[in-house]
């Protein structure tokens, strides 16, 4: 189940108080998921006693987030089959490797982000993708293409 | 760089190091399992030296009256020459996977009933890809990402959100149906005649069958001028061998735009043996050097089935596993000679075992992809006895 920038806004203080560096609490919702800035980053949350409940729901409903960095993108093996759409469909792919991957082929660089191996797909360079990063993008093309829903992407 | 022949797509580009990379699940068990469960030789069921069993095979070969040759689909083109040598010097049988398989579309694309084009042409230039009973994800798994929907070549630079457009025929919403989504079309068909009649209806300007899918796809094809129809078992057992208005359907949409039909796929080789003898014979498959033609029974398991044969050379394919059960159970009576790499199924019930190579792995060769072009495969190694050898001590012993 992702977790939506509303249940996180639901349990903090609401007062738009702009301590963290934001100009309203939503934003900062929106921040927080994206772990663009930290829960720390509230001053009033950890300060002022009357928040010390809502502190405890959201250090609970934001403990997935913290594992997802190492393994945001994940292949289940069990399903993949090794057709290899998701290695041909990827932009970054296309960018980086245009007569390799870009036109079918198996990887002609050493660092790819996905790649078979032994009839499946493994995940190698994860953070040349998209999805990550300070510039990031909602890129869904791997996952779009996969015919057996293999591939899924942790933070939602 | 190793070339893979799991199937008739011959992915070029496999690499085998500390694990396979870039193949897909069937291909790479390939090469990883390749030292798995090696034959072999064997007489009456004892390990014995290869020489005792060549001798054995060549005296069950000579004494034969009625001998059939089957198999071959996975052998190189050098090694399956021989054995139509052999075949014709006994004046036996032959047949391979063909005949229950795609050889009927082979064949009219060999005689130039159809119109075809290869894969790297529809790479670089096809716009409307067309599955019509095929589920190129469980069968040629590589197929959409290595030739046709996906990869970004030629005049489809822009690859599959733009400069392409998928199209699937299947009686259920396969694995392959699922992407046809956004530029795609999937049609659930319960009667392919129906929808080759529907084609045809809107060609002449009427409303028929499926007449909103039908209508739609040929805008497209007249759109991208070069498409391509992939045919694959469900379209051949859905037409119940009457191709009549397949065929004039394809001839009519080739005066809107360029279409051509490539079979989607099969065994490694399986084309190789059909061009092979279509250069000989005239014929593509199920033939008798005796009659010198190809009738309907002389299919391999319709000569065990009608006791027509006292022989059996089986050539790389494990029949006691793939065929009709009635079929293994006559097999057990009739005298079996086996050239096989693997312990199969098949070998617990041969008279004569012969172990040969794994083309690819040790053995090299030329082999036809589905679409007519040759590909030279170099292997890893080298065996002793590759299926070129075997069969050439066999006709040297023959008489």
């Amino acid at each position: 189940m992702p977790i939506t920038p509303m249940e996180v806004y639901k349990l903090l203080p609401k007062t738009n108080c702009k301590k963290c560096g934001e100009q309203t609490c939503m934003s900062f919702a929106f921040k927080l998921i994206n772990r663009e800035k930290k829960l720390e980053d509230c001053i009033p949350l950890f300060e002022e006693k009357k928040y010390a409940i809502q502190l405890k729901e959201l250090q609970k409903l934001l403990e997935p987030l913290k594992e997802a960095t190492e393994t945001g993108l994940i292949v289940d093996e069990q399903l993949c089959v090794g057709c290899g759409n998701c290695v041909v469909v990827c932009p970054v792919h296309a960018a980086d490797d245009p007569k390799g991957m870009g036109s079918g082929f198996g990887p002609t660089i050493d660092d790819p982000i996905l790649r078979m191996e032994d009839g499946v797909v493994k995940v190698i360079e994860m953070m040349k993708c998209r999805r990550y990063g300070k510039n990031r993008v909602l890129c869904v093309a791997c996952r779009e293409n996969c015919p057996t829903d293999a591939i899924r992407f942790l933070e939602g | 760089m190793a070339t893979c022949t799991g199937c008739s797509c011959l992915c070029p580009d496999i690499v085998v190091q500390a694990g396979v990379l870039n193949a897909c699940r069937k291909g790479s068990s390939i090469f990883m399992h390749s030292k798995d469960n090696r034959a072999k030789p064997m007489v009456s069921g004892r390990e014995v030296d290869m020489e005792v069993a060549l001798e054995k095979a060549t005296e069950m070969l000579s004494s034969s009256e009625k001998l059939a040759i089957y198999g071959m689909d996975t052998i190189p083109l050098e090694a399956q020459e021989v054995a139509i040598k052999l075949a014709e010097r006994k004046e036996a049988f032959i047949d391979d996977n063909s005949t229950f398989c795609l050889g009927d579309f082979v064949e009219m694309v060999l005689r130039g009933i159809l119109p075809s084009t290869t894969l790297d042409e529809a790479k670089s230039n096809a716009y409307v890809i067309f599955y019509w009973g095929t589920d190129p994800f469980q069968s040629l798994s590589r197929h959409m990402s290595l030739y046709t929907y996906y990869p970004r070549a030629g005049k489809r630079q822009r690859g599959y959100e733009e400069d392409r457009y998928l199209v699937v025929v299947d009686v259920r919403r396969s694995h392959t149906a699922k992407l046809a989504k956004k530029n795609a079309r999937f049609i659930k068909v319960d009667s392919d005649d129906a929808l080759v009649e529907g084609f045809l209806s809107t060609m002449d300007g009427r409303a028929g069958n499926y007449y909103e899918d039908t209508a739609r796809i040929l805008k497209e094809m007249q759109r991208g001028r070069f498409n391509v129809i992939f045919g694959g078992l469900g379209l051949k057992y859905g037409l119940k061998g009457k191709y009549e208005k397949f065929v004039e359907m394809m001839r009519k949409m080739n005066e809107l735009a360029e279409v051509y039909f490539i079979p989607a796929g099969f065994h490694a080789n399986m084309r190789g043996f059909n061009e092979l003898m279509f250069e000989k014979t005239g014929f593509v498959n199920r033939y008798s050097f005796d009659t010198e033609t190809s009738r309907p029974e002389y299919e391999f398991s319709e000569l065990v089935r009608n006791d027509a044969i006292d022989t059996a050379l089986v050539i790389g394919s494990d029949p006691v596993n793939s065929l009709p059960f009635d079929v293994a159970q006559k097999l057990r009576k009739k005298n079996l000679i086996l050239i096989d790499p693997k312990l199969s199924l098949t070998s617990k019930i041969a008279e004569v075992v012969i172990p040969s190579a794994i083309t690819g792995v040790d053995q090299g060769g030329t082999m036809v992809r589905s679409d007519g072009v040759r590909i030279k495969i170099d292997p890893l190694w080298e065996a002793e006895w590759s299926d070129r050898k075997i069969l050439n001590e066999l006709l040297r012993g023959v008489r």
